[in-house]
């Protein structure tokens, strides 16, 4: 069954449509990378997920239940999906610490001591072990932003929704980043991934849509995408960027 | 008595003993001193929690929350504080058996919470969307996300000009006097009628309001400087 359905979904802003009727299905421990030129639509898409924004028209659905439908407790909906930003956005007054385990402990999902120990063992696993009584300002900026995973995992979602992860660092701090979501894609996390890092999208990337104009104007295996895209838009936006 | 020099300049000492001394007069200044604290306090604890609520008003997409914190402000900027003490304490207050001074207290309260709902909502305001983003996709409710993400930061943020309101708050007070209560002001006005010598009694006021303000913006320095360093990490 699919993860994640979408119903012909529309979003405008000020009467500027941006997502012209999308339909989409993605499947449990799918890896699904969303490329296209700015303003294609592709940060509006996966926001709409998760529903910061609203859309306008058509149907969500998250393992099966319509999450923009009336009577839905969105908060619930979206302690599933964690989301990671382009500008990290960790809380500057509060260490890595509390930064993980403030919305575990406040959902009364985990009780303070399980949510550190959680939070310990996470920061392991990307890496930043010695990070705990760190304040975000004192982190670069990959290291902010696999504290930002560490601190949508420890939510436990079923699905990561990842918005230009990586656009905001530095060159050589991209690496450390794709390599803690490389890791998280093979653990069989459901993850979509809008991102302009093509090495990403071939090597992890279950499949590849390439959005244009308010679409999904073509999609394909990454093999299929890079290799052999079908459309002219595609093409041209690949010679571009690879 | 035209020819002669005014009294200040022949016996300044004279007329201090006169002014403060004889009949314990300081003792009129000095309870003088603790009320114009006691309201000054009362009044901003009731500014800050009438002023969060105002700005969340403000801030609320209801519209008739909107609407109420708007009107609000708009009364409160509108008219003069004098005013507004005496219409609560002579009018709306009138048959409530408080002791005075809680009820001037509330007046300033009520004035001061327009100005600081202004400062508390620019401060919210100041705080990057993207930290109600993170909240909010974490699963945190609105609430939530404001107390224990946007509130903190946005506290940092507003703290001086808090202290300079708190500042305007302490010499707004001297107006007490129009309802009856014996401030550091109104004492200095009591000892000028008694004495009939207006020098000595009006800038003993002015150093006492001086020098409290002075201690204040000394202690609240500190206060800033501390929280400076505690989020600057």
């Amino acid at each position: 069954m699919a993860m994640i359905k979408v119903e012909n979904l529309h979003k405008s802003f000020k009467g500027n449509e941006v997502l012209k009727g999308i339909n989409e299905e993605i499947n449990k421990g799918e890896v699904v990378v969303v490329i296209g030129p700015s303003g294609s639509g592709k940060s509006t898409f996966l926001r709409c997920l998760n529903l910061l924004e609203t859309p306008e028209e058509g149907k969500i659905f998250v393992d099966g239940e319509q999450i923009n439908g009336p009577g839905v407790d969105v908060n619930l909906i979206r302690q599933k999906m964690g989301m990671v930003f382009q500008h990290f956005n960790l809380f500057p007054h509060l260490t890595v610490m509390d930064n993980i385990t403030l919305a575990p402990v406040k959902l009364k999902k985990m009780t303070k001591e399980q949510a550190q120990e959680k939070a310990v063992s996470l920061l392991k696993t990307v890496g930043l072990a010695d990070k705990a009584d760190a304040y975000p300002a004192q982190l670069s900026g990959g290291q902010k932003q696999r504290i930002a995973i560490a601190r949508s995992l420890a939510m436990e979602p079923e699905i990561m929704l990842f918005d230009e992860p990586t656009s905001a660092l530095d060159p050589e701090m991209v690496g450390e980043v794709l390599d803690v979501m490389k890791d998280l894609a093979r653990s069989g996390m459901t993850m979509v991934v809008v991102t302009h890092e093509m090495g990403f999208a071939r090597e992890v990337g279950d499949r590849v849509l390439f959005m244009d104009g308010g679409g999904i104007l073509e999609q394909g295996t990454p093999d299929q995408i890079f290799s052999a895209p079908r459309e002219e838009r595609t093409q041209q936006f690949l010679s571009k960027i690879l | 008595m035209n020819q002669i020099p005014p009294l200040w300049l022949s016996g300044l000492s004279d007329t201090f003993y006169k002014c403060f001394i004889r009949d314990n007069r300081y003792q009129l200044l000095l309870s003088g001193i603790l009320v114009t604290i006691r309201i000054s306090l009362l009044a901003a604890a009731i500014g800050i929690v009438l002023g969060f609520l105002i700005a969340l008003c403000n801030l609320s997409k209801n519209k008739a929350l909107n609407r109420i914190g708007k009107v609000y402000t708009d009364i409160i900027r509108g008219t003069p504080s004098v005013t507004q003490l005496m219409i609560i304490y002579f009018v709306i207050f009138a048959a409530v058996p408080w002791p005075k001074w809680v009820i001037a207290s509330i007046a300033f309260g009520i004035n001061s919470g327009a100005y600081v709902s202004e400062i508390i909502r620019a401060g919210i305001l100041s705080v990057d969307i993207g930290q109600t983003e993170a909240g909010r996709s974490l699963g945190l409710n609105s609430r939530q996300t404001m107390m224990s993400i946007v509130v903190p930061q946005a506290l940092t943020n507003i703290f001086p000009a808090l202290c300079n309101e708190f500042i305007t708050l302490v010499k707004e007070t001297a107006i007490v006097g129009y309802v009856g209560l014996m401030d550091i002001q109104k004492a200095g006005d009591f000892i000028k009628s008694a004495t009939y010598t207006a020098f000595m009694p009006l800038i003993g006021t002015a150093v006492i309001y001086f020098v409290i303000i002075k201690i204040l913006t000394i202690l609240l320095g500190r206060a800033e400087n501390k929280m400076r360093q505690s989020a600057q990490h």
